[in-house]
């Protein structure tokens, strides 16, 4: 997951030249670049990423190719969208996804999307737990799947108020929106997975 | 890793036609693995095989495959994001037409990030004209039984552990203490043949002698003596069969600690790392305990609560079989309500444990950062969170403890059914002179001895499965094989200090490598300096190279010999590490010095601890070399441990020299003088140090500079400062920081 965390593990070779030369840009970097959303115009490229150019100011910057990062991926994922250039240095960041015209903002979604891919389950069809490990069968919004989930070690928690976000033993990732609708039996294995 | 899966029929038919015709198709089918998902992010079957000259990829739902050369292909990538991956090829940069632009290729779950991590290294070594091994070892932590989930680094599937070899490991272990087994059982038969005596006597007491009135002082006496006796005796043998059981599981929980505790030792990194160190004590200590109590539990309860209810129920039918009928009556309701309630009071406490640890966790947290706290003025936010943290915890426990509280009395109401049936009946019998008072006080007497065994045998499934799982536990840990192991027939090796990697690939998790690619010949007593940003693979490098994991690809020559065949040992003994953070056991400084070498004479001990400039301040110590440090020790400072620590790796005399941030928690000037230290240790062995602090490596040979996992540039000091590199921007940089804080 190396790009999964772009500040914290390194990846991007500006944002560690940054802090290998700090002290001497720190005011540059520090600086928050909001990006108005008049003037972002993402496009889809034919390898089947997302192209962007920022217009306005003196001359309109082209990125053949960027990666966005949500950074409340669970509190907030809508908002204060990170825009990174295909080298990991930001761009700059959107503040709401929901202030761009609904053709951009679907583009942009479905690149979240991707990135912070997790289905939500909407149905559990059988949920058992059996030596440390729980076997899930379920219906999600993405499809039928059915994965595992190692107890006891936070895999299972509870966003929110009763969003339930689930980490299986891949990395792949769940949610269940509101956990409470489950049924008694299913909610007394979930209750003791927490 | 499955990297050549079985293509469905159709696909498989629709590729031949996709390939049939293709200029060098390159036949030979070198992976196919599961593109799971769509590119609008839906779950489905889609395929991405790789021959020696081509990828196709079959998108899931679609019909036709997309094939794509591998000569247009620059580089392949596999972009792992959270909770989705994706294939990426990047165009070739000399231009051959075709792919100009960078595109995805597969979409994929993270259940396939390992193996399209392995891929796109395979098809990048294609790409670079090299032949890819593909590994297909089946264990992908699923037991190939019962398709269950493993626990991470084990290989025991604990589903699948047979309770019947299960049984018999705990056997083969008790036999060891055999006489102490026979002790206990038959002590256990006596008590309870003992038991039985009481309402024999009470019944002969009353029907012949109380009930007709028959004042004869001396066989009252008598019967009254013999009951005083029997319970005397029985109290005696109680406590008798308690010692020898006490004996017995000790002996044989020592037997299984110590069992875990060597095995522990002995496993890897790769299986400790992935554990917490929490779990294993647990395994040492809790779990061996629960074995503990199941072999009292097991082997003496069993024999005897088995005897005693059928000596009972066989007293009780031949006595009066109706009223055994009777006293029988509420069991199955007994037997029926005992599991139900337990279900429920499981998930009680389970709910309540978990508030508990909550709690718990919240006030370690605010302990442990309790200058954070201060500091931040947050005390009051901190007692608010606390108590309503410790509110929701008061919430369940007085839910559980009402549960409580009325299922008790509950329970022994339902228990003592049988007992009023009993009087009611036996009560109408005696008034009808069709049974003797005496016999119906015998028979309630035996009743009530009746429903210890019962309801101890409801509660056996639960037990039984618990103390189940505790011996798989311990015995998983028990027939763990280390994963870095010594090879069939290793090989002892007196080290020069040859070093050479060949070709290197780890990652800590398979998909995700730390180093790719490294090769670098050292020559044997040459000093090399690892440089690099933090994350760059410096650590991982030494690890290896000590041998802590193994090399996923590639491998690691020392004079000349694979670093796997050499016995691990033998290798150990050899290798001298200096870590950052030194760790000393509680013990003496030369008991310290001494770890590894515990049989060193004080003046090997001095002269080592000259050499690392550490004589002079343990002589300063009112306990000089018996100064006791570690936990509950005298405390040092960071100069003073990591010259201790060069001490012991002096007296070590090792080939080749580790040093990991070796000086990076002293000041400056104390650094001086452990380097001056090192410097002597240093002389003729080879030697790897990893400095943050530039200055600190002006002694080596070479320094190596690694960028995200690889060699970026190799050279001396001079060198690399010409070449104006990354090596050169460090320095740089260093360098303005320390005018920074000159000013």
């Amino acid at each position: 997951m190396s790009e999964a965390k772009p500040g914290a593990n390194g990846h991007g070779d500006a944002a560690e030249a940054a802090e290998h030369t700090a002290g001497h840009t720190a005011e540059h970097t520090a600086e928050v670049r909001m990006l108005a959303p008049a003037a972002l115009r993402f496009a889809a490229t034919e390898g089947g990423f997302l192209a962007l150019t920022v217009t306005g100011g003196e001359k309109s910057e082209h990125y053949p190719r960027i990666n966005a990062f949500r950074t409340f991926p669970l509190s907030d994922a809508d908002r204060y969208l990170s825009l990174r250039d295909a080298g990991g240095k930001e761009i700059g960041i959107l503040e709401s996804l929901a202030d761009l015209r609904s053709d951009q903002a679907a583009l942009l979604r479905q690149e979240l999307e991707r990135r912070y891919f997790t289905p939500v389950i909407e149905r559990v069809r059988s949920l058992k737990e059996e030596f440390g490990y729980s076997y899930w069968l379920v219906e999600t919004d993405a499809g039928q799947r059915r994965f595992t989930v190692q107890s006891g070690k936070n895999n299972v928690t509870v966003v929110g108020e009763r969003r339930l976000l689930i980490v299986d033993v891949d990395g792949n990732r769940f949610f269940v929106d509101d956990y409470h609708r489950l049924d008694r039996n299913m909610l007394k294995t979930v209750e003791t997975l927490l | 890793m499955r990297l050549r899966y079985e293509l469905p029929a159709a696909a498989a038919a629709a590729l031949t036609e996709a390939l049939d015709g293709h200029e060098a198709s390159g036949s030979h089918v070198r992976y196919a693995v599961p593109a799971d998902l769509t590119a609008d992010g839906a779950f489905g079957d889609g395929w991405t095989v790789a021959t020696d000259a081509l990828v196709a990829v079959q998108a899931p739902g679609a019909r036709g495959w997309r094939t794509l050369p591998l000569r247009q292909v620059g580089r392949f990538r596999a972009d792992n994001m959270v909770g989705s991956g994706r294939l990426v090829a990047e165009p070739a940069s000399n231009g051959t037409g075709g792919a100009a632009h960078e595109q995805i290729l597969a979409h994929y779950s993270m259940s396939h990030a390992p193996r399209y991590a392995t891929l796109a290294r395979g098809l990048n070594l294609l790409l670079d004209g090299k032949r890819p091994t593909v590994d297909e070892t089946p264990d992908e932590g699923v037991c190939p039984t019962c398709g269950r989930r493993r626990e991470p680094g084990t290989r025991v599937c604990r589903a699948c552990t047979n309770r019947a070899a299960m049984m018999r490991r705990l056997w083969a272990l008790a036999r060891g203490h055999l006489r102490w087994v026979v002790a206990a059982v038959a002590l256990f038969a006596a008590f309870t043949l003992l038991s039985l005596l009481p309402p024999q006597l009470t019944r002969v007491l009353i029907d012949n002698h109380l009930v007709p009135r028959r004042p004869h002082l001396q066989p009252i006496l008598l019967l009254v003596g013999a009951l005083a006796v029997t319970y005397g005796l029985t109290a005696l043998t109680d406590a008798l069969r308690g010692r020898a059981m006490a004996q017995l599981s000790n002996a044989l929980a020592r037997d299984l600690r110590s069992m875990v505790y060597t095995n522990v030792q002995k496993l890897s990194l790769g299986y400790l790392g992935t554990r917490d160190a929490g779990d294993i004590l647990n395994r040492v200590s809790k779990d061996t305990r629960n074995i503990q109590q199941f072999i009292n539990f097991w082997l003496t309860d069993s024999v005897a609560q088995g005897l005693f209810l059928v000596g009972v129920a066989v007293i009780l039918f031949l006595r009066e079989w109706r009223l055994a009928v009777l006293v029988l009556a509420p069991l199955p309701v007994v037997v029926l309500l005992a599991g139900g309630v337990w279900g429920h009071v499981r998930f009680l406490f389970r709910r309540q444990e978990r508030l508990f640890d909550k709690v718990d966790t919240l006030l370690q947290d605010i302990l442990s950062g309790i200058r954070v706290v201060k500091a931040f003025g947050r005390e009051r936010a901190e007692v608010g969170r606390f108590r309503a943290r410790s509110g929701e915890l008061r919430e369940v426990m007085r839910a559980n403890e009402r549960t409580w509280a009325n299922l008790v009395p509950l329970w022994s109401f339902v228990m003592r059914a049988g007992e009023f049936l009993v009087f009611a009946v036996g009560g109408y019998l005696v008034l009808g002179d069709r049974m003797k008072l005496g016999e119906l006080v015998q028979f309630v007497q035996y009743a009530m001895l009746l429903y210890g065994p019962l309801v101890w045998i409801a509660g056996l499934p639960r037990r039984f499965a618990e103390s189940m799982t505790a011996a798989e536990r311990v015995f998983e840990v028990i027939d763990e094989q280390p994963s870095v192991a010594d090879a069939a027939r290793p090989r002892r090796l007196p080290i020069a200090g040859h070093v050479r990697f060949e070709e290197v690939v780890f990652g800590y998790q398979s998909h995700d490598p730390v180093l790719h690619e490294v090769s670098l010949e050292v020559a044997p007593g040459e000093m090399i300096g690892i440089v690099g940003h933090s994350g760059s693979g410096k650590s991982t490098l030494i690890n290896l190279l000590m041998r802590l994991y193994d090399p996923d690809e590639g491998r690691i020559i020392v004079d000349g010999v694979d670093l796997r065949a050499i016995e691990l040992r033998d290798l150990h003994r050899q290798l001298g590490v200096v870590l950052q953070e030194t760790f000393l056991f509680a013990g003496s400084i030369a008991e310290n010095i001494a770890y590894a070498q515990p049989g060193a004479t004080p003046r090997q001990l001095i002269a080592a601890a000259k050499v690392a400039g550490a004589h002079d301040f343990i002589c300063a110590f009112p306990d000089g070399y018996d100064t006791r440090v570690g936990e509950r020790g005298q405390r040092l400072s960071g100069g003073e441990r990591q010259r201790v620590a060069i001490a012991r790796a002096v007296l070590h005399d090792p080939r080749i020299l580790i040093l990991d941030e070796a000086t990076a928690s002293v000041d400056t000037e104390t650094e001086e003088v452990i380097q001056a230290g090192l410097f002597q240790l240093m002389k003729g062995r080879t030697t790897f140090a990893i400095a943050h602090r530039l200055s600190t490596l002006r002694h080596a040979d070479r320094l190596l500079v690694l960028d995200k996992g690889r060699i970026a540039e190799v050279g001396s000091h001079a060198e690399l400062m010409a070449a104006g590199g990354i090596y050169h921007g460090l320095v740089q940089s260093q360098r303005r920081m320390n005018r920074h804080h000159a000013l």
